[in-house]
């Protein structure tokens, strides 16, 4: 039987819905202690948690940080109401984790240096062609308020205004310091 | 090459460009090749962040959670530097302030009854000699039981003996803390009869029977030293 493609879709509605009934059904077994439902939670999420991690900190304490994510998560299992998918719990709590951490970092490297300068000399791809970065490493050395930037708006999808709250920044320094991390990008695309 | 429009090309793409703005910037664009250039450049700079997938991380980071929320056997929580700094307050669970508080209830009453017993030879820690604790790695473990078991009753046998020589407020907390945990160690086994590889519930049963224990010895104690 061929299927059609609002069929397809249906399947995959249905699929979707499944494995959040699952995921719901892990978080209240999570909260009640089972370290086994926690395990299967943690399997699901730790790529996004982790790769969110590695984006807007480094990937020095993307590990650290994905573990004090996990951790705080299990600690905190009780005011998760379900309201939301666990996901998007376990997204904000990370959020705020990994914006508490960079504020401590960024503090204790000093190294918030995100002149036009520092954008085009951390970004510049390497000599010889074989070096070049890929996309994620050429994110990797941008200077630190262009790289928050650019993931929060680029890849999560916040608004300037959004961005500029959690950063504690103006909503314009967040519009400038995407452009010049965009431009500093373009120069590793193939 | 870039003009005063170059700047503008990230919200152009973004749609948050002010639409005076835009019409000026689209005519600009119909002349300007280096514009052009660099807008489809910016394009695929954004296309190519969008299109970037998810990383676990290169090592599995479960075993150190695991441990780090007392879920491993025999954990010892291991949390980062920061976090270790972040915990420079206490935080006790009601549990351990109900035990706290059965040890400084039995501490008083003995430091008051030595006080007043004044002529009395003061004793030490080592009056007391405690057997060795039995090892809880597996609190369900049938061997586990027999061996708590008779630890449990050896102790219960010797506070009895030794129960006239505590004034009777002593007894009614020792008396009311060991109901107390016996309900804590009853409920914890009947959760782990449903869920038996429940790692949490063993280590939390363990935790109750290793408490018993303490207060059983406690209250032995505090009963040879008023011998």
């Amino acid at each position: 039987m061929e299927l059609t493609t609002s069929g397809v879709a249906t399947l995959r509605r249905d699929r979707d819905q499944a494995a959040g009934d699952a995921e719901a059904a892990d978080a209240a077994l999570a909260a009640s202690g089972d370290g086994r439902a926690f395990e299967r939670l943690y399997r699901v999420h730790v790529a996004r948690i982790h790769s969110l991690a590695r984006r807007m900190i480094d990937s020095d304490a993307a590990d650290d940080v994905t573990q004090d994510v996990f951790i705080r998560a299990w600690t905190k299992l009780g005011t998760f109401r379900g309201d939301a998918a666990f996901g998007t719990w376990l997204y904000r709590l990370a959020m705020n984790v990994i914006l508490a951490r960079r504020t401590t970092l960024g503090s204790e490297r000093g190294r918030y240096d995100d002149s036009e300068g520092a954008l085009e000399t951390a970004a510049r791809p390497g000599a010889a062609p074989e070096l070049s970065m890929d996309l994620e490493e050429a994110m990797s050395r941008l200077p630190d308020g262009a790289r928050q930037v650019f993931v929060l708006h680029d890849l999560e999808g916040y608004k300037h205004e959004e961005i500029a709250e959690m950063l504690g920044i103006v909503p314009g320094t967040s519009k400038s310091q995407l452009h010049h991390a965009r431009m500093a990008l373009r120069q590793h695309l193939e | 090459m870039s003009d005063a429009w170059t700047e503008r090309l990230s919200e152009y793409i973004d749609g948050i460009l002010p639409e005076g703005e835009c019409v000026a910037l689209e005519a600009h664009l119909e002349a300007c090749a280096s514009c052009r250039a660099t807008l489809d450049e910016l394009r695929r700079v954004v296309a190519r962040a969008r299109a970037l997938d998810d990383r676990p991380p290169a090592t599995d980071l479960w075993p150190g959670i695991a441990t780090g929320i007392g879920l491993a056997p025999g954990a010892h929580p291991i949390v980062s530097l920061a976090r270790r700094r972040a915990r420079r307050r206490l935080a006790f669970t009601v549990p351990e302030l109900a035990a706290a508080a059965i040890a400084l209830a039995i501490l008083s009453g003995g430091a008051a009854w030595l006080v007043l017993r004044g002529s009395k030879a003061v004793p030490t820690a080592t009056t007391a000699t405690p057997a060795p604790m039995p090892m809880l790695v597996n609190a369900s473990a049938p061997g586990t039981n027999a061996r708590y078991a008779a630890a449990v009753a050896d102790l219960e046998r010797a506070l009895e003996q030794g129960r006239g020589r505590l004034d009777t407020a002593t007894v009614r907390v020792i008396e009311k803390n060991l109901s107390i945990i016996d309900r804590a160690i009853r409920e914890a086994q009947s959760a782990l009869a449903a869920d038996p590889g429940n790692a949490y519930l063993n280590l939390h049963l363990a935790e109750q029977m290793r408490r018993k224990l303490e207060l059983l010895r406690r209250a032995n104690a505090l009963a040879g030293a008023r011998s």
